[in-house]
């Protein structure tokens, strides 16, 4: 409990020096480029439509229904995937963000655990854009802005926390064991496919198999995503089940991943 | 007088392994794998405000290990370092990021060494005065040249003011006048009454600048005290220890180990 005060108390001490060191964060990934941060863009942009082109035209392409609307299979998956590809991207950054940042940071009286959240946060510009791009490309699917659409900032809200409970875990233990962060670079892709991202996890029809698959807290995010921007329904009070167990789970993931981070962080050095 | 750095009986342990199996057996289990390494042996010394002390001692002998463990960059094993007032490393490796300009490295640097917006703007100037980079200061830094990293990031360290400087051999780089000046700069540190710590291999540098000298030999204290009294004894060390064969030198290791 100690381990997970300190922790938070040094992200918030620090929130400016996380805002300033993202945007260096972005500016030195897209330095070499010459279309520079567009790539952030550009690239998600043509992974979508490889898997629409995929999953859209070669399975079915029938409209999906969320919560007695149908809709269109495009609008269904680019919602989930602009939230995937932040998950994904963030997650394996934040994986590697102390290690290979360590050199660099150990010269000087730094807080250590800010190190993955200004990682996360440089990916976070690029998914607000990402998600305003979107927004505004649903107004003309006739998905228009309405009072749900504010649930969209509880889920970002609640798409950091995991995304930092579980960068916390990673980046100290792939720093210990350099496998830990192959191992993730390897199996997180399945989340792509487990998570209801490409394919809605209703057709599975076997009630036993779905509710494993809900444990998994980014098909909550999704489906909150999906149910925020389609203007459906509050979905985190209609399934307040499932947001007292995300919390829940959040609440575990940071625990044991501030008492982790407290504990290896002074040796740190002595793993490179 | 204050003190400014107290060093209690200081122990670095390393451990060597023989692969990577018993590594990951000595983090998994209680039993311990693989063979110590003692890179620093129960070392002890004490710096009052305003001292400049050399570390002097022959290669791994424990120099940088120690700087690095004053500096608060490696943890120590055993043993206890306080400190009065903030540290600042320079070595020759200064953490720079080659992909930004050396203006965006300047600004990066301070901003993690906990500077504000304001105070970044009114240092920056006399930084890239003193480095002496002109016009390159707004290319990416990793087309410099080694002298010229070296120069931004000795630039970066001594305008930051801090109260305690630790120069890890960074002026062994960089031309003469570049060394001149740098020296100059810590001259004028020594005269505003600040503490700093010198590694060198150059012995006339240490006599110049030096007040006391500790001379570690193999993670040990050998000796510590004025310069006076401590170099001319590294001196004739160092004339005997050239003599020596390779045979001769490791009887010496082992004595001295003991």
């Amino acid at each position: 409990m100690k381990s997970a005060i300190m922790v938070l108390k040094e992200q918030i001490d620090n929130f400016y020096l996380i805002r300033r060191l993202s945007l260096y964060e972005l500016k030195s990934q897209n330095k070499n480029n010459y279309l520079g941060i567009l790539w952030e863009i550009i690239n998600p942009t043509i992974q979508i439509l490889i898997y629409w082109f995929v999953f859209g035209t070669l399975r079915s392409s029938e409209p999906i229904n969320v919560n007695g609307e149908y809709v269109p299979f495009f609008i269904w998956l680019l919602i989930a995937f602009i939230l995937w590809i932040f998950f994904y991207q963030s997650t394996i950054e934040g994986s590697k963000s102390i290690y290979s940042r360590l050199l660099m940071l150990s010269k000087m009286n730094f807080p250590m655990s800010v190190i993955p959240n200004y990682v996360i946060f440089s990916k976070l510009y690029v998914h607000i854009a990402m998600l305003i791009i979107t927004i505004i490309f649903l107004q003309f699917y006739g998905f228009t802005i309405s009072i749900y659409s504010l649930q969209i900032f509880y889920y970002l809200f609640a798409t950091l926390c995991l995304i930092f409970s579980v960068s916390l875990i990673t980046s100290t233990l792939s720093t210990i064991i350099r496998d830990v962060h192959m191992f993730l670079n390897s199996t997180l892709r399945m989340g792509l496919y487990l998570s209801g991202v490409l394919w809605p996890i209703a057709i599975i029809g076997n009630s036993t198999v779905i509710a494993i698959l809900k444990l998994n807290p980014l098909y909550y995010l999704i489906e909150g995503y999906r149910h925020a921007l389609l203007g459906s329904s509050w979905y985190l009070i209609d399934h307040w089940q499932y947001t007292l167990y995300f919390w829940g789970l959040i609440l575990v993931l940071f625990l044991f991943g501030s008492i982790l981070h407290i504990k290896f962080r002074r040796h740190f050095i002595d793993y490179l | 007088m204050d003190k400014a750095i107290i060093v209690q009986n200081i122990t670095k342990k390393y451990k060597l392994y023989n692969g990577t199996k018993e590594r990951l057996l000595d983090l998994l289990t209680p039993k311990s794998y693989g063979e110590d390494f003692f890179a620093l042996t129960d070392v002890s010394f004490e710096a009052e405000k305003g001292d400049v002390v050399g570390f002097i001692g022959i290669n791994g002998s424990g120099k940088s290990t120690l700087s690095n463990i004053i500096a608060g960059i490696v943890p120590e094993t055993m043993g206890s370092v306080q400190i009065t007032g903030q540290v600042a490393l320079i070595a020759v490796a200064a953490g720079l990021k080659g992909d930004l300009t050396g203006r965006e490295n300047i600004e990066l640097k301070l901003l993690m060494l906990g500077f504000s917006k304001k105070e970044i703007i009114e240092l920056e100037p006399s930084i890239i005065e003193f480095s002496e980079l002109e016009k390159f200061i707004d290319q990416p830094v990793k087309s410099y040249s080694s002298g010229m990293r070296s120069r931004l990031g000795f630039a970066i360290s001594v305008n930051v003011d801090p109260d305690i400087l630790i120069i890890d051999e960074a002026l062994s780089v960089g031309d003469k006048a570049f060394a001149e000046k740098s020296l100059e700069k810590m001259k004028e540190f020594k005269k505003q009454g600040k503490t700093m710590i010198f590694v060198s291999h150059s012995i006339g540098q240490m006599k110049q600048f030096c007040d006391k000298i500790l001379w570690l030999e193999f993670g040990k204290v050998k000796d510590y005290g004025d310069v006076e009294e401590v170099i001319p004894k590294y001196e004739s060390f160092l004339n005997d220890w050239k003599k020596m064969n390779k045979i001769e030198r490791q009887e010496y290791r082992k004595k001295a180990m003991k």
